[in-house]
């Protein structure tokens, strides 16, 4: 019996590591990586950038590639878990990745971040907004960092106080805010927000944790806001709003930032039924009706349908644009970029590019730039989603 | 004036946590056993509700299927995965009840896929106001069915027959059995009776907050059982004290920030502090087993 | 001890995976080895010391414990943070993880006391409630509290050790954890764990100090959970809380279930197995179906325990369990000592 078990326990661990070697890597291609929550409960905004960076790998392969050579994505399943991050990338470089568009969400891109310094790897995430995720000098952002949201937030909320321009005159005591304690973006903003506007009193900064939807208590705690700042995304959003619906006074202002993206087609939600005025602060509109946002969702809504169009794909679109743009532009410089490029050549290329005079426009904005922080610089709007009843 | 609507919160999610621990303490009493999915039979009568509201589209007639789909499924489930271990090691049963969790939840994500699915059918909108105290008409009627629930489960097992053969059932399953009791037939109005109460539940929980997904019962589910061990396992009234307190103490932590983002923590903390104190519950008794 | 009457076959398990160790050890330090196997390394090995930990608890003791994933986020996060902190004098090395390795799994053991003292005393399934509890609340504090102390929201930032020799550590470390569990498991006092499982109140009434014994079990148990902890907190650059939720505590579950409750083999292939498996199936299923995994968890406990507990399937149980089968395969024709409880290996050493 033992003999048969430890014969069994040996097999395994030897056939666990052969499998894990038997993939090949791509030699005739230029190779961009990404991993993202795929499966599980970020899957729809995971799903949005591997489409949307498909979408724009095949427009590129489709004008010719660069001089050529085509691009191909590889993207592979984190669930959003920083632990399965290692196992991806390994693959990923295994398979010959040259430059990366980093993680999705913010806790696997912080582990991220460190397995691609020792390599050297350059990455421009779409999606994963926290502060740090930039530390190294090879990372780059396409959104705006958390801190930069709650911070610009802010100014807007001060500039609200100053002008009066709410019918009623808003007063500090009348701002609420509504966030996820255990969720880096939401608390990222959060602290960034608060620190800006001390004076909102503390019983209006109220916290939810989990998958908690039943907000009872907390819409009882801001019962008497006018303005509600929820740097939260659009589900819990969503939730909140239908529950409050006759609680909170009709004319208040919900304020959420690029989270709320697409809350308008969120399952069984019917934003008409809320009274009370939505509106963000985004880098992306998806309802845009002109202009290269509205291209990007036209196109995307043709190959994979609508459920999962948000900011999160529009982001990748434009990383994917934004490198190959970087990259045509140090040819056109006399650099060699191809399939053969190393992955620490191709950082300092693109480096060079992105802490340069290199910008780019794109469904997210337009004149991007980015300081050699890896922070990027680019205009957020204000977007109503829709307006008070 | 925070502190009443506070302590009016708290019983109203407390007397949702008190039914749902209604069906732990009865299962625990008469079968001997942690229910472990009672939280996601909750989230198939949620899912049972929306099927029927969206062909019949009204809530009365949610509420009774949902509870028809309880009982069914509460039963089938005893019947198939633990009636089979009835003699068998306690951990043997737990696993499988554990098991069964996980089963209903993922059966849910397969079929129903993970958006949340929004009932808003169920919403009671409205309140009145008591002076300048604002109360919604939702959190009168979850305080009025947990008062009605609370008081027909007592008579039933004060008076019924039933009733009083699962108290004897409880007390002594081999000498029930002697004495003419269908010990096999009373643990299954034992889930039956705890599945009706978990979807009554579900209603009162999607009727505050209309959003399910395949987690709607695993924290609620989690917290009320955690309430039927602070009251009491296995002890009706306890189950109603350790729901309430528990409401009671989530809907205070959550209206002091500082405390707010520790509120799960606190409730779990409560657990420890009572099972050191008293280690048999609020109003449980303390048995000592024979041989 | 001579070599002549060195019974080889005891040691079987500890051959196997010091064996592995030592060839994967000899490529990676050659360097013919590749990251992708050494991280599957790393990864089966902290897995096998939790469920042969948990195993303990579950298997010899009957006790349950939910809460096992929580022990190892003491141990990271404890672990994590003084290795962080004595990573600008002693870097990375060997000498910084055995100092973080002291402190986190002896933190995870004394939380097992803080926690094991309450709900031990008491008969029944109090132990499960408790570590749920526990579990859900060490997750909730650490991510809450101030970032300065344990990184928030975002996690701790820890000292990563080379990819290269972590690996070697947490085999290590695994044989400890076989050495420990399997030498208690044989003496005397192991006799005593198990025949609490069996019958406590027979086991109290022959002068065995039922609570000390539980309280011993669980308290080892907690300490290679906190073990696990600090190997998972040197594989990451950063530790988050969210990984050491109720449904890790269930998968180190399964592991001690599928493998067999009771055998220490079944533990340890049972992680490896399931580990390999996790990863493969990683990139293989998409949306909604990836919780296919999740069914087949449950299912397969469901239908492991009824087979192994109903007492309606004991015919059909001796007629066809591993042993005859494996017999009618090989074709031997051996008297077997039958041992009625199901899993216990170690009773028949052919």
């Amino acid at each position: 019996m033992k003999k048969i078990l430890s014969i069994v326990l040996a097999v395994v661990m030897v056939a666990g590591c052969c499998v894990a070697l038997s993939s090949c890597s791509y030699k005739d291609t230029i190779n961009i990586g990404v991993s993202g929550p795929l499966t599980g409960d970020a899957a729809v905004y995971g799903q949005a950038v591997a489409n949307a960076a498909q979408l724009a790998v095949d427009e590129i392969n489709a004008q010719g590639g660069l001089n050529g050579i085509e691009f191909r994505l590889i993207a592979t399943d984190d669930q959003a878990d920083a632990a399965k991050v290692e196992t991806n990338y390994n693959k990923m470089m295994r398979k010959g990745m040259q430059v990366s568009l980093g993680c999705v969400t913010t806790g696997a891109c912080l582990e991220f971040k460190n397995l691609s310094k020792a390599d050297d790897l350059f990455f421009l995430t779409p999606s994963a907004s926290g502060d740090s995720v930039p530390e190294f000098s090879n990372g780059y952002q396409m959104c705006f960092a958390d801190s930069n949201q709650g911070g610009v937030a802010a100014l807007y909320v001060q500039s609200l106080l100053a002008a009066g321009l709410l019918t009623n005159g808003l007063k500090i005591e009348e701002v609420g805010v509504f966030y996820k304690s255990d969720d880096a973006y939401s608390k990222g903003i959060y602290d960034k927000f608060i620190e800006m506007m001390p004076g909102i009193p503390e019983a209006n900064r109220v916290a939810f944790t989990g998958t908690n939807s039943d907000f009872t208590a907390q819409i009882d705690a801001l019962k008497g806001c006018k303005f509600i700042f929820m740097p939260i995304y659009y589900t819990p959003a969503s939730q909140f709003m239908v529950q409050a619906k006759d609680k909170i006074d009709a004319k208040a202002i919900y304020y959420g930032c690029d989270g709320f993206d697409g809350i308008e087609s969120a399952e069984g939600f019917d934003i008409t039924s809320i009274p009370q005025e939505v509106s963000m602060l985004s880098h992306y509109n998806s309802k845009a009706t002109e202009g290269k946002a509205k291209e990007f969702a036209d196109k995307y809504e043709a190959k994979y349908g609508k459920d999962t169009l948000n900011q999160f794909g529009a982001s990748a679109y434009d990383c994917v644009w934004a490198i190959y743009g970087a990259m045509k532009k140090a040819v056109a410089e006399g650099k060699t970029v191809n399939n053969e490029t190393t992955v620490a050549d191709m950082c300092a290329i693109l480096k060079e590019q992105f802490n340069g005079e290199y910008t780019y426009s794109g469904a997210t904005g337009t004149n991007i730039k980015w300081a050699d922080t890896g922070y990027v610089a680019k205009v957020a709007d204000y977007i109503q989603i829709k307006a008070a009843n | 004036m925070n502190f009443i609507a506070a302590i009016i919160n708290g019983l109203s999610s407390g007397g949702t946590y008190a039914i749902i621990a209604l069906g732990y303490t009865m299962v625990y009493g008469i079968a001997k056993m942690l229910n472990f999915a009672h939280g996601d039979i909750i989230m198939m009568g949620g899912y049972a509700m929306y099927i029927a509201l969206s062909l019949a589209g009204h809530p009365i007639l949610a509420l009774v299927a949902g509870i028809v789909f309880c009982v069914l499924l509460g039963v089938a489930i005893e019947r198939y995965a633990y009636k089979p271990l009835r003699g068998a090691a306690p951990l043997a049963v737990l696993i499988t009840a554990i098991g069964m969790s996980y089963l209903l939840q993922s059966l849910a994500q397969i079929i129903f896929g993970s958006a949340p699915k929004m009932l808003v059918k169920l919403q009671v909108p409205g309140f009145f106001m008591i002076g300048s105290l604002r109360v919604d008409y939702s959190t009168l009627i979850t305080l009025i069915v947990t008062v009605v629930v609370m008081t027909a489960l007592t008579v039933f097992i004060k008076k019924s027959k039933p009733g009083r053969a699962m108290v004897a059932v409880s007390e002594d399953r081999d000498a029930a059995l002697l004495m003419g009791i269908n010990t096999n037939a009373i643990i299954a109005i034992t889930f039956a009776i705890g599945s009706a109460l978990a979807a009554v539940a579900g209603y009162l929980m999607l009727m505050k907050a209309p959003s399910l997904s395949n987690t709607l019962g695993a924290m609620p589910g989690i917290k009320a059982f955690t309430a039927a061990v602070i009251g009491g396992i296995g002890s009706i009234p306890g189950a109603m004290v350790g729901g309430i307190l528990l409401g009671v103490v989530e809907s205070f932590s959550y209206s002091i920030p500082a405390l707010a983002p520790f509120t799960e923590a606190v409730e779990f903390s409560i657990l420890i502090v009572v099972l050191l104190v008293k280690p048999s519950g609020i109003l449980g008794k303390m048995r000592r087993e024979k041989v | 001890m001579s070599l002549k009457n060195f019974n080889w076959k005891k040691y079987t398990n500890y051959l196997v995976v010091g064996g592995v160790m030592l060839i994967f050890g000899l490529l990676s330090l050659v360097g013919v080895s590749d990251a992708s196997i050494t991280s599957l390394l790393e990864r089966i090995s902290i897995a096998a010391i939790l469920a042969v930990s948990l195993s303990m608890v579950v298997g010899f003791l009957g006790e349950l414990s939910l809460g096992h994933a929580g022990f190892m986020c003491v141990g990271a996060y404890l672990g994590g943070k003084v290795a962080a902190l004595l990573e600008p004098s002693l870097g990375n090395g060997p000498l910084n993880f055995f100092i973080a390795l002291l402190v986190g799994s002896l933190a995870a053991a004394l939380f097992g006391v803080i926690v094991g003292l309450p709900a031990l005393r008491l008969r029944g399934d109090y132990l499960a409630i408790v570590t749920l509890a526990f579990g859900e609340i060490v997750r909730s504090v650490v991510m809450n509290l101030p970032a300065k102390l344990f990184g928030g929201t975002l996690g701790l930032s820890t000292p990563r050790m080379d990819k290269k020799y972590l690996f070697i550590m947490g085999f290590l470390l695994l044989l400890a954890c076989l050495a420990v569990t399997q030498n208690l498991i044989k003496s005397k006092h192991g006799r005593a764990i198990i025949s609490i499982r069996d019958n406590e109140i027979a086991a109290r009434a022959t002068g065995i100090d039922v609570t000390k014994y539980k309280l011993f079990v669980f308290t080892i148990s907690s300490f290679f959970a906190g073990v696990a902890g600090v190997l998972y907190s040197f594989s990451m650059y950063t530790v988050q809380s969210a990984n050491f939720d109720y449904n890790y505590s269930i998968e180190i579950l399964v592991m001690v279930v599928l493998g067999g409750m009771g055998s220490i083999n079944g533990s340890l292939i049972a992680a490896a197995l399931i580990t390999f498996l996790n990863i493969q199936l990683q990139t293989m299923l998409t949306g909604d179906l990836a919780v296919l995994q999740n069914l087949f968890y449950a299912v397969i406990l469901i239908l492991i325990v009824i087979y192994r507990n109903a007492p309606g399937l004991k015919g059909f149980r001796e007629k066809y369990n591993m042993r005859t089968i494996s017999e009618k395969l090989f074709k031997k024709k051996k008297t077997v000592v039958e041992n009625a409880d199901a899993g216990e290996e170690e009773a028949t050493n052919e």
